[in-house]
């Protein structure tokens, strides 16, 4: 169980995206593959390193990210079947929010990143979904198993999911959406998802 | 006086039992050799992320079908558990780890943990052949006599680093729900953490296998669990932060996040 706290940590969606050793690469993983490649080479980009550039790198990070996530599909995954009772403007609404979320969360993990090593250790195609799994291998000799789930949309393969550990980040927050909107309300969510971006440290 | 100190012993043991990395089992348990999966069930039996039926499980959740989560009965008093915890760990394990961190160098506390976690053993071999994973009781079994032997006693962890033999992890919690029983309802234990009905009943299965418990005195043993509780928590300092840090609800993405680890790990 211990683990799983210290990966969701470690090994968040963001800081996954690590040099990898090919095995065999399908189509899903040859894109996980690309983005990866390209946020390395931004925070190994020297004349990037200069802290005036801070947010010129963080801008190119994001937009690399951003190609390869598809935040709407994840986003309402997590509100499941609340999702269907909201209207478009609260749709929109909450997939920025969310968004947010997940960068300030996982942003330091990004800065963070010092070389762990990553395997690909395959994938399964299901018509248009896809499962890609890899081995991240800390500092201390840990391996941390992480899963991928991607949907292809007009040719493209977009994640949708990560797990660490067995964990899914969509279902993890699912629950904890659930749970607040069965006890309060969904504006009351809303609130408690502005409020956490505000949040200090 | 000396009560005093056998219960500051027995307190920093049971923490370190809490201490979100040593819940139920030992350390460092990942599989290392890459396995390459084919399209088709193939080294992987149905686990809810490796079901084929990635299409049927992704849309179903837009239908009103109810999330598998466990059951919490005991919500009120697993809160005040989980605040009681969370100071624990912030004002005395977490003090105590970081101070001892400071002056043991990693490598160190890595192979500490590799020890401890090599004296898992009967209780990781035993659930092993309750549950038919023969070939995984002979992996323990295997990595049990290299380590202990070219290991030193379970320090260097030669079983993964040059044979590639596969680190695992069970517990009688898993075998009981290898065999279907359901987790019931969450416990979230003071101190221990969180738990479930069945893997409570597996710890204490458990513990007639450990071979710590039969080490007299008390005290010497309770010591060893302070101390492989410390150095767990030393190596994993930040993570239980991390949780909080993404969660709106720590409480329920901690229990959440232990369902879900506990469901695969009995899949696996």
């Amino acid at each position: 169980m211990g683990r799983i706290i210290l990966n969701a940590g470690i090994a968040s969606f963001l800081f996954v995206f690590l040099f990898a050793v090919p095995v065999r690469a399908g189509e899903a993983t040859e894109k996980i593959k690309q983005t990866t490649d390209k946020i390395l080479s931004i925070i190994s980009n020297p004349a990037l390193k200069d802290p005036a550039r801070a947010k010129e790198k963080k801008r190119l990070i994001r937009e690399a990210v951003d190609e390869r996530f598809d935040w709407e599909e994840l986003s309402r995954r997590t509100l499941a079947r609340h999702w269907l009772q909201r209207t478009p403007e609260e749709k929109k609404e909450f997939v920025v929010l969310f968004a947010q979320l997940l960068d300030r969360t996982y942003w330091s993990k990004v800065e963070d990143y010092s070389g762990e090593k990553v395997t690909y250790v395959g994938e399964q195609i299901d018509g248009d979904y896809g499962l890609v799994e890899l081995k991240v291998l800390t500092s201390k000799n840990t391996e941390i198993p992480v899963f991928y789930k991607l949907k292809k949309k007009e040719g493209d393969w977009l994640v949708y999911d990560i797990s660490v550990e067995g964990v899914s980040l969509v279902n993890n927050y699912r629950v904890q959406f659930n749970d607040i909107i069965g006890k309060s309300s969904y504006r009351d969510l809303v609130k408690k998802l502005k409020e956490k971006i505000e949040e200090k440290g | 006086m000396m009560k005093f100190w056998v219960l500051l012993l027995l307190t920093i043991s049971l923490l370190t039992s809490f201490s979100p990395s040593s819940y139920g089992q030992e350390h460092e348990t990942r599989p290392l050799s890459p396995v390459i999966f084919q399209s088709q069930g193939t080294s992987y039996p149905n686990g809810p992320l490796l079901s084929l039926n990635l299409a049927k499980e992704e849309e179903d959740f837009l239908k009103e079908e109810p999330q598998p989560s466990i059951a919490d009965p005991l919500e009120p008093l697993n809160r005040v558990f989980f605040v009681f915890n969370d100071k624990l760990y912030f004002w005395l394990l977490k003090p105590v780890a970081t101070g001892y961190k400071a002056v043991t160098p990693e490598p160190v506390r890595v192979g500490i943990r590799n020890l401890f976690y090599n004296l898992g053993f009967p209780i990781r071999f035993v659930n092993c052949m309750l549950q038919g994973k023969v070939e995984r009781a002979g992996d323990e079994i295997a990595r049990f006599v290299i380590n202990s032997t070219i290991g030193m006693g379970g320090l260097l962890d030669v079983a993964t680093n040059k044979c590639e033999i596969k680190r695992n992890e069970e517990d009688l919690g898993q075998t009981f729900g290898f065999y279907g029983m359901g987790s019931s309802f969450y416990i979230h234990w003071p101190i221990l953490g969180p738990s479930s009905v069945r893997d409570t009943l597996g710890r204490v299965g458990d513990y007639f296998l450990d071979p710590l418990h039969y080490m007299d005195p008390t005290k010497y043993r309770l010591a060893l669990n302070a101390f492989d509780g410390v150095n767990e928590t030393s190596l994993t300092i930040g993570d239980y932060e991390s949780l909080k840090k993404a969660a709106l609800d720590p409480y329920i993405a901690l229990r959440d996040a232990f369902y879900q680890n506990r469901r695969s790990k009995i899949e696996e």
